[in-house]
């Protein structure tokens, strides 16, 4: 792989699954542009569907083509996981098995570890050996964990799951809350997992004015706003979008995954920190081996989960809420696997 | 649609852009059009089945004149407009005709999407990348009577230009099959997704915008439908893809091409079609 900064050099091969689908149509030109390895690094896309799906699929492929992308040299589209995975440094892995009508969690999880077996065993078999996967697809913290477990020649560091969403979404409210723009707030947190149980936590977000940051305790703000209503708007925004547009969000996921992705390529910005669902080596409390959302930091491709936050009642009680849901999916999943 | 426009501002919102200051969404064309400096007229009233062509210039002629005049009283006076929505060179014409203080030139119509896929195809053909391929021309409507005129187009290879005629290439190709494949393209990509291309056009209207905004590449051209003088013999005031320079946001017609008879012949048929969809514009106007 081409180091960062190097003029072309080989291009990395990068996987998309789902490709067939809505988020993975506005991922697509994001990675094929340059927005998320740079416009110094070309990238060969591989595009993995379901068989049924492969019609669709080569209509996105002619798209792209007629995208006439400078910085994309091939593409690879397939319903075969082997010629999918074969040599890949980065993995979008977009696709899983949606909640349908009636659906119980435990079906939805065993659904998913069906899906994610294969595909850790892919990565374990085909991918290189320090491939950067970022899971998406819901449940998408434990779809991780199932992935590494049968990726057991991957470093588990390199799996993780997707909260950027819920960090984007968060600092927009904020930045609506106290007048100003996303690009003036940072520092705020998701903890937990990509669900209704993550806690969005604002009490070390800064707000920029007049070219200095500051603490949002220090500025005009309304304390039972960022405990109180914050929270469950980030929580319920997916729901939201889907009663406006009939659909699940796809354009703001699939740039929360370019985010992830650019940033675990080229590093965090000096004082900020981003949410990565990452696996914990007991952090906080975080029980090990669970893939729990922290605040990071990230240089030379590597993250590294902010130490020493304080820890308050409120967020001890909101951080052991989320750890419970995902203990409870790791065993539904761990059930799963037995029985298949 | 404003309960889908607004799920789209809440997503815009969870995009967290840092470059993107405000959204104003509405269904009210004089709030839309008001102080812009730039547009993308990606909107008109798509074909429906067993609607003619005459019934679909009606009622896009509806859209546009009332966009034209918004435009008129509204935009700021260099506004810059690529219409998108087709039929797009009649729809510009119609537009820039109820937007007498706007001037024409800042009126264009696209076909860089076209451009896009005739340049992936020569590249396909030629077993190189798009970015080694430039010059291949768009003339006339966006339509499938375009002329896709690779005559010109130079080839990179090994740091250096040169001539595609002066590389291994098959003329019979470039003349016979290119020319089908860039017109019947559309229809291919809604046969596979069952959608019409959004992705590729959304694209290819970034790219238009973008290179009138920034300038065009020293010794590349690019294909916009802009207001003819009479450039090639095409009717005055008719808006027909030609090749282009942008420079200091104003695009300049690529002078003085050699055109033999088969470019000749293939100008002339869309020349027709678009004099045709005037005229039936014209019609349409007198009758609203």
């Amino acid at each position: 792989m081409a180091p960062v900064g190097s003029s072309s050099g080989s291009p990395v091969r990068v996987l998309i699954t789902g490709a067939a689908g809505q988020i993975a149509y506005s991922l697509i030109p994001l990675v094929a542009k340059g927005e998320v390895f740079g416009q110094q690094q070309e990238v060969i896309l591989h595009l993995l569907d379901i068989q049924p799906m492969l019609g669709v699929l080569n209509g996105v492929v002619m798209e792209i083509s007629d995208c006439a992308f400078p910085l994309l040299r091939d593409v690879v589209a397939t319903a075969d996981v082997e010629a999918a995975f074969k040599d890949i440094d980065y993995a979008f892995l977009v696709g899983a098995m949606p909640r349908r009508e009636g659906m119980e969690r435990k079906d939805l999880l065993r659904a998913n570890v069906g899906i994610f077996k294969v595909q850790g065993g892919a990565l374990d078999k085909l991918a290189k050996k320090d491939v950067k996967v970022l899971v998406v697809g819901n449940p998408a913290n434990t779809n991780a964990l199932i992935c590494s477990k049968y990726a057991p020649s991957i470093p588990k560091e390199n799996i993780t799951a997707m909260t950027r969403l819920d960090q984007n979404r968060a600092l927009a409210q904020i930045a609506d809350h106290v007048k100003s723009q996303v690009q003036n707030v940072r520092k705020l947190i998701i903890w937990g997992n990509h669900s209704n149980t993550q806690f969005p936590d604002a009490r070390f977000v800064e707000v920029q004015k007049d070219n200095s940051w500051s603490s949002i305790t220090k500025i005009q703000h309304d304390e039972k706003f960022l405990k109180e209503q914050l929270i469950p708007i980030v929580q319920k925004r997916g729901a939201e979008v889907i009663a406006a547009r009939k659909l699940s969000s796809a354009m703001s996921a699939a740039q929360a995954a370019a985010d992830h992705m650019r940033d675990w390529f080229h590093g965090t910005k000096k004082d900020d920190w981003i949410s990565m669902a990452v696996v914990s080596k007991g952090e906080y409390g975080v029980p090990q081996g669970l893939v729990f959302s922290f605040p990071v930091t990230v240089e030379n491709r590597q993250w590294k989960i902010v130490p020493d936050l304080p820890i308050d009642d409120f967020a001890r009680e909101k951080i052991q809420i989320t750890t419970k849901e995902l203990e409870e999916e790791r065993q539904e999943a761990q059930a799963a696997t037995e029985s298949q």
